[in-house]
């Protein structure tokens, strides 16, 4: 018998709030954190396609302890330490009195520490001086850092791993931490989905890739507007999730508070196309199907989808085709909301952030609405979708989340009784 | 007429290159995606050495015009048009010198 996994903790950087109390009072007053693009130095602007984007302002203000050397890591790394260490204490976790070999940290991260990188590689290039590169410059962009200064921070030495499948990294974080648990290798994991990748050469590479929004960048609040017929494009986010699991034996012995459970996970691979999903949503559907029977759920048992609905006109449809594959009828009368059409799209950060929307979500009975959903696209339309917050009891939530690579994760919570 | 054909003909070099096909298959009336095969992500790859070919920037909204390979040529025709001695397109039927390698994403 696997031992079952709760979630004790939990915190966040968004571009609507750093923190879970602000996150999420904005989530539900619908606020929205997409801007105008911020400068990127010296470079014409409007030589960029889109010029909207969900950044994360106010981080300078964060502070770590200088112990910690947090200036030897990324902005992304930095994020994910701000959103564990605010997780940490959420869940009361003192890491004294655990034994520190069972603690493990699993982070989700897509792109990592791309504003090091491009700095260093530009410099390179202008300077012509390879001995002027900087000696942090190894260690902040390996893709791991970010696991590796959260465990650091908290002492934490068990499993430490980084997974990396795009906009789907840190769904599997959630998923792999759940396997890890109840294998039996450790008694908590500490997990984070982390990007902060709005910099010059990654922007202008999604811009080119004809992913992002390009029509509202007069309007940048209204860019992000999944299932809306007039999205067209994804709007590029940053930020940070990050969540405690711990087995429930754990959790209870500690005397917890307990957000949620979770109760199921799948990973699969469509195998079809770099950057294109299959149009028939068969390959989502089964992923979603695999993760309900891992949770032992029926989809009649499901009260709330946080769908990926990243705002793109393929996407969406393709989601929409699977929920109603999978759910049938059932799928007007679930709830669905687009975390994304507040913040964007954080991309590795994306499965953690909408998976604290879950916990959140069933822990209080109020789903945050889904921004900008004015004019519903019948080909991507459910009844349950709602541009106000919608206040239902909620007892098993799925998240979906999909990336490039033909990647695909979906993670079933449960309230836990 | 005969920058038209110029045009044409940049157009069918670069897309015979980019399919490693013979020119001479490449017809206006071929549509991208049922004819050449070509699906978003290769339509999109295309573009972009269009764009380089004729030193454009073909904005997001005008990638659904693109239906045959007819509608490329007449679109590049449209957009050069306003100021065709100013620019003039440099070669005439030669496909791109100055190709990208396209076919790997960032």
């Amino acid at each position: 018998m696997n031992p079952r996994v709760v979630i004790t903790g939990l915190g966040i950087v968004s571009p609507i709030g750093i923190g879970i109390g602000p996150f999420w009072k904005a989530a539900l007053e619908g606020r929205s954190g997409i801007t105008a693009l911020q400068p990127f130095g010296e470079l014409p602007l409007d030589a960029y396609r889109s010029r909207v984007a969900g950044h994360v302002l106010d981080f300078d203000t964060v502070r770590f302890p200088d112990a910690i050397h947090a200036d030897r890591v990324d902005r992304y790394a930095r994020f994910a330490l701000a959103a564990t260490s605010e997780a940490v204490a959420d869940a009361g976790l003192r890491m004294e009195q655990e034994r520190p070999h069972r603690v493990g940290v699993i982070v989700g991260a897509g792109m990592g520490g791309m504003v090091m990188g491009e700095r260093e590689i530009t410099q390179l290039y202008r300077s012509q001086k390879p001995n002027r590169v900087h000696p942090n410059f190894i260690p902040m962009i390996t893709l791991n850092s970010a696991s590796g200064i959260v465990a650091m921070a908290h002492g934490a030495k068990g499993p430490n791993l980084t997974i990396s499948t795009a906009c789907s990294s840190s769904a599997h974080a959630v998923g792999q931490a759940l396997t890890c648990i109840r294998s039996g290798q450790a008694d908590v994991v500490i997990v984070a989905g982390a990007d902060a990748s709005i910099t010059p050469l990654v922007f202008a590479g999604f811009c080119s890739l004809r992913a992002l929004s390009t029509g509202f960048n007069d309007r940048p609040s209204q860019a992000s507007r999944p299932f809306d017929r007039a999205r067209d494009g994804f709007v590029m986010g940053e930020g940070s999730g990050a969540l405690i699991l711990e087995s429930l034996a754990h959790a209870k012995k500690r005397r917890a508070r307990i957000y949620a459970e979770v109760a199921g996970y799948a990973a699969t691979s469509e195998a079809h196309h770099m950057v294109i999903p299959r149009e028939d949503g068969e390959e989502v559907a089964t992923t979603i199907r695999l993760a309900l029977k891992d949770a032992q759920v029926t989809p009649s048992q499901v009260d709330y989808i946080n769908a990926h609905a990243t705002s793109t006109p393929i996407g969406d449809v393709v989601e929409v085709k699977a929920i109603r594959r999978v759910f049938k009828a059932r799928a007007e009368k679930i709830a669905v909301n687009a975390t994304k059409s507040l913040v964007g799209h954080t991309l590795g950060a994306a499965g953690a952030i909408g998976s604290l929307a879950c916990a959140l979500a069933i822990e209080t009975g109020r789903l945050h609405p889904t921004l900008n959903y004015e004019d519903p696209d019948p080909a991507c339309a459910l009844k349950g979708i709602s541009s106000d917050v919608q206040e239902r009891p909620v007892t098993v939530a799925l998240l979906n989340a999909f990336g490039f690579g033909s990647n695909n994760a979906a993670v079933v919570f449960k309230k836990y009784r | 007429m005969a920058s038209d054909i110029a045009i044409a003909s940049r157009i069918h070099a670069a897309l015979a290159d980019y399919l490693k096909k013979d020119a001479g298959a490449i017809q206006a009336h071929h549509a991208l995606r049922d004819d050449l095969g070509l699906d978003s992500m290769a339509t999109i790859e295309l573009l972009y050495r269009i764009e380089e070919t004729f030193d454009l920037q073909i904005p997001d909204e005008d990638l659904q015009k693109f239906r045959t390979v007819g509608d490329v040529t007449a679109y590049v025709e449209g957009r050069l048009k306003p100021a065709p001695k100013s620019k003039p397109v440099k070669g005439t039927t030669k496909a791109p010198s100055k190709r990208p390698a396209g076919k790997k994403k960032g």
